[in-house]
């Protein structure tokens, strides 16, 4: 290979270039003060996604803001003078907090309440101030439990809890919103009071700071566990600083120039580096390992070095683009943060390629030869675990390869099997662990109240004034109720809710029923009457400004995409049976809309990334190997890591969420790699021997310990993120250390079974 | 005609100017200066017949449009006012009609009719700060607010749009009794019509500006003929035009009853 060149020239001069590879990180660490972070999932699709802009669009059509709901619980009922008095100067602080949109903000204290009392109508804040007397709590109970629109979004049935929307100017202020907000209700209340702070924005806004904090103890401690399980491996700190270096640098370049190109470090960029770290050891891991092997017998490092790398040079190489183009696949996915991702995590391991090339070599020059034989010539004496169990697992594996590759096809129908039942599902609430205040606010809101998960269901008319119409209200009417019907929907609102309210209050005295008028012109009076008596946003947020667009909102109490789903499918049969009235249009929008949009988006994209990266992968392969059938062998580590893995979380009934979806095309890259060294070390020496059996040996003798080793700093290198404290960061790691040992497992047991049985016969033997 | 009207105002000046100079000779307070602002502005002549165009119109351009015809009538002693309001738009309310008995120092009268149910309603509202019709002004800012419910302090004399202005600051004595927690306003020295005000909320932060875009003065009296009330903070804006402004018509005092709300009198809202 021509760039081998690279690393003959590092031998050369290390000098050099390890002065250029310090030069060239000073540049990109240069570029890291301009980071900008950017931790709004809405982001996970494109600025003109449709379902993105219809959402923009209904935001300013409607006046929506995105919401923080604080909810404050009595267990002696909020009913009475002092936990009222809480609450109202719990909303007065609240109103002071920069970013709070002051008029929207919905609380006893600033929603106005309409009532009739002898044919005069009453506009009123529900609480003016804090009541005194027991009789005044009295009115204010009344007042609130009369008003439909009030209850489960203001109170809670049994009354033992209110509640405040908290509109803000910026999805993301919620955090440090919500931090204020937590600082005020912590002063002001008492033991029997508890708040709790919900909403979507929060949830998500939350998890991007916390990202950054959990980031910055993640990376080290990987780190740290890389350089542990190195010294472990080799027992030489000398020799395994420079990989360490190199994966540092590796990181840095990587997002250096994310940031310097000017991409947003989103939540899927900022794994970068738990990422890059582990996989740009692993060539290093080879080069220690036959350096090892090689240097007792030559005492010298300059042709140890040169020995190893025209063995390892092509391998290398190869599982490195292959690890590349198993990122770049995600490059063809529908989501910016992903493609971002996948491009500069690709960008990253070709870094660590080049830097393994040359910058290992070049230091490893560098260490004294005295030293090294010192040290690497004593430490190979001993006898490793692995060396003992390697070549006894070898000889099995020749023995018995036919039971196992029936073995193998009774685990691969088992996960298909487990495929069948896999169920997509995500939630950004469900990112944080289940004692997390999040979650527990999440719980005991969507108990109490009609639901934190705000979806929009939109009605568009032709003409202005279409909504209206007697008709197109009546069917609002009637489309809520459906909705209500659903156990996940707890509360909807809409503009046929005001107008029956209103002429509830009008007529109060003949009817008590509250139904919708029969003529265009009544409504239209009603509402102007509402608009004379209210705060025209309270209406804002339900009709567009002509009256061509309708808006109900959907409460909802669980937010997972599944539910979500649940709800589209049966609006859409519900419209089946139900033809709209004038062909008025339906369509959903919403921050938990959104989401399964995205979502929806994510699967099909790691679907099509992952098979058109194993497509790649396939026809790298058969260049490398020239030989289809050694190709197809060397994909068989990834395919079942796959399988099984998937399989595996069908079985155990785990959702298949946003992080389960990327670490896909990060297997790709990396189980092929296993297979890569094994085929190719195993082709180099059955050209040379033609004795299956001492090839089998040979392998099992030295590439098996180096692909172990690999899988043990993979593995073991991805463990720290179990023990972080979001969700998606545990997933990540507990999966991808799966999808590592079933490949490493699968390369150990089932490929040489495979070379035994068929692959030897397919390889040529023209030299490479 | 233009002439006349040129020396019309250039006498109505003067005599203002002279006013002017010997009111601030005297050193007027805060408090005498929103007085005669608010006289200027609400309670000018005997009575008022005017046509009103409100346009609301949102931060991306859309615009509601309210038309309607205002009657406004003041009682003897100036501590009570009646207000007339005829809808010609839109289309859908025409012919509703809508009266604010205003008393000072106690909360409004007011009564919508209602024409598709043939119903008048008796509305009892607290709150002087909700929205009228809609729009970015609320009912004190188009009838008016008790001098007594803020502190008014005169802070400095400025020049705004080439006229001379007292800058007055009113704070609420009862934070709970205002939406604002201050108000900056421009009151032209000459005229006493306020030419700006702005709104801080209580954070601080500046959400509503009133200008006066456009006085005239008819039969002698210095009108607001075109004023916006801008929402700074949403983008909201509220244009109002003043046409066909009529003082001292004689109306009179039974023509604010629920009687004419049900039959609105002809000769008044044409």
């Amino acid at each position: 290979m021509r760039l081998k060149k690279l690393t003959y020239f590092s031998i050369d001069h290390p000098k050099l270039v390890i002065a250029l590879t310090l030069i060239i990180t000073g540049l990109f660490l240069f570029q890291f003060p301009k980071a900008h972070i950017d931790t709004d999932p809405e982001n996970m699709l494109e600025a003109d996604q449709p379902d993105r802009v219809f959402y923009d669009l209904l935001k300013e059509d409607f006046g929506i803001r995105d919401m923080i709901v604080l909810g404050i619980t009595d267990e002696t009922g909020i009913f009475q003078p002092q936990t009222l008095g809480k609450i109202a100067r719990i909303t007065n602080e609240i109103l002071k907090i920069d970013g709070v949109i002051v008029e929207d903000v919905i609380s006893f204290t600033t929603t106005d309440n309409v009532t009739s009392e002898d044919s005069v109508m009453q506009v009123r804040r529900i609480m003016e101030t804090a009541p005194q007397t027991t009789k005044e709590v009295e009115v204010i109970k009344t007042s609130v439990f009369g008003n439909p629109l009030f209850v489960e979004k203001l109170v809670s049935k049994n009354g033992n809890a209110a509640a405040i929307y908290i509109p803000i100017r910026q999805k993301n202020m919620s955090y440090s919103i919500s931090q204020k907000i937590e600082s005020i209700a912590q002063k002001e209340l008492g033991k029997d009071q508890n708040y709790y702070i919900a909403g979507l924005p929060v949830a998500e806004d939350t998890f991007g700071y916390k990202m950054f904090t959990q980031m910055s103890i993640l990376a080290p401690l990987i780190g740290l566990v890389i350089f542990l399980l190195l010294f472990f491996l080799f027992r030489k700190s000398s020799l395994i600083v420079p990989p360490m270096i190199m994966a540092m640098f590796s990181v840095i370049w990587g997002m250096g120039s994310l940031i310097g190109l000017g991409f947003t470090v989103h939540i899927m960029s900022s794994m970068i580096p738990i990422f890059l770290m582990p996989i740009a050891v692993l060539d290093s891991v080879h080069i220690l390992s036959e350096f090892y092997d090689r240097y007792p017998e030559l005492k010298d490092r300059k042709k140890t070095l040169t020995e190893v790398f025209d063995k390892l040079f092509t391998p290398m190489f190869y599982t490195s683009i292959t690890t590349a183009v198993g990122f770049a696949s995600l490059t063809l996915a529908d989501i910016p943060p992903v493609r971002v991702f996948g491009a500069f995590v690709a960008f990253g391991v070709m870094v660590a390629w080049i830097l393994t090339v040359m910058f290992i070599p070049a230091s490893i020059m560098l260490i004294h030869e005295n030293k090294l034989i010192s040290k690497v010539v004593k430490n190979t004496k001993k006898d490793s675990l692995l060396t003992h169990f390697l070549p006894r697992l070898g000889q099995f594996v020749f023995k018995q390869s036919r039971l196992i590759v029936i073995g193998a096809l009774l685990f691969m129908l088992i996960g298909i099997w487990g495929l069948t039942k896999i169920i997509v599902n995500d939630n950004p609430v469900k990112w944080f662990n289940k004692n997390s205040k999040i979650r527990v606010a999440d719980r005991i809101m969507n108990q109490q109240f009609g639901g934190t998960y705000m979806a929009y269901l939109t009605l568009a008319g032709k003409q202005p004034n279409d909504i209206k119409k007697p008709k197109v209200m009546n069917y609002i009417s009637k489309l809520q109720k459906y909705l209500e019907s659903e156990s996940v929907v707890g509360k909807t609102t809409s503009v046929a809710d005001i107008i029956k309210r209103v002429n509830y209050v009008l007529k109060g005295s003949t009817s008590s029923q509250s139904v919708i008028p029969q003529t265009q012109n009544e409504i239209g009076q009603e509402l102007f009457l509402f608009l004379m008596s209210g705060n025209p946003n309270d209406l804002d947020n339900f009709v567009n400004y002509d009256y061509t667009k309708a808006n109900i909102w959907v409460q909802m109490k669980r937010g997972d995409n599944r539910d979500m789903e649940n709800i589209e499918k049966g609006v859409q049969q519900f419209i089946a049976n139900n033809s709209p009235p004038d062909g008025v249009k339906i369509r959903w929008s919403g921050l938990t809309y959104i989401n399964k949009v995205w979502q929806d988006l994510m699967v099909k994209g790691m679907l099509e990334s992952v098979l058109g990266g194993f497509i790649a992968v396939f026809i790298l392969m058969i260049f490398l190997f020239r030989s289809p059938v050694l190709a197809f062998i060397s994909m068989m580590p990834l395919t079942f890591a796959i399988v099984l893995s998937y399989g595996l979380l069908g079985f155990i009934g785990k959702d298949y969420d946003m992080p389960v979806a990327v670490v896909s095309s990060m297997a790709l890259g990396l189980s092929i790699d296993f297979a890569i060294h094994f085929i190719q070390r195993f082709r180099q020496k059955y050209k040379e021997t033609k004795e299956l059996e001492a090839v089998n040996n040979y392998i099992f003798g030295g590439t098996a310990r180096a692909i172990s080793r690999n899988a043990f700093v993979i593995i073991f290198g991805f463990i720290p993120l179990v023990f972080a404290t979001l969700g998606p960061y545990i997933t990540v790691g507990a999966f991808f250390a799966l999808l590592m040992a079933f490949s490493a497992l699968t390369t150990l047991l089932l490929l040489p079974a495979l070379m035994r049985m068929v692959g030897f016969r397919f390889i040529k033997n023209k030299k490479d | 005609m233009q002439k006349r009207k040129y020396i019309l105002s250039l006498i109505t000046i003067f005599t203002f100017w002279n006013v002017g100079i010997s009111m601030t000779q005297k050193n007027l307070s805060g408090e005498e200066i929103v007085k005669e602002s608010q006289q200027a502005f609400y309670y000018a002549g005997k009575d008022m017949q005017a046509k009103v165009l409100m346009k609301l119109i949102s931060k991306n351009g859309n615009e509601r449009i309210r038309e309607l015809t205002m009657l406004r009538l003041n009682d003897n002693n100036n501590d009570k006012q009646k207000y007339y309001m005829y809808f010609h738009q839109p289309a859908d309310v025409r012919a509703m009609t809508f009266m604010v008995w205003k008393y000072t120092g106690k909360a409004d009268d007011r009564w919508l009719y209602i024409p598709a149910i043939k119903l008048v309603k008796r509305i009892v509202a607290d709150d002087k700060n909700s929205s009228f019709v809609g729009s970015d002004f609320s009912y004190e800012d188009v009838s008016g607010r008790d001098i007594s419910d803020d502190i008014h302090t005169l802070k400095k004399e400025e020049k705004i749009n080439s006229r001379n202005a007292f800058v007055v600051e009113s704070v609420p004595k009862q934070a709970s009794g205002a939406y604002f927690s201050r108000k900056v306003s421009w009151i032209d020295k000459e005229t006493f019509l306020p030419l700006k005000e702005e709104y801080y909320d209580k954070r601080g932060d500046l959400y509503k500006t009133f200008t006066a875009d456009k006085i005239e003065n008819i039969q002698e009296i210095p009108t607001i003929m075109k004023r916006t009330m801008l929402d700074t903070q949403n983008g909201h804006r509220t244009e109002v035009s003043f046409t066909k402004v009529k003082y001292n018509v004689g109306l009179r005092d039974n023509l604010f009853s629920e009687r004419y709300l049900r039959n609105p009198p002809r000769e008044w809202i044409r």
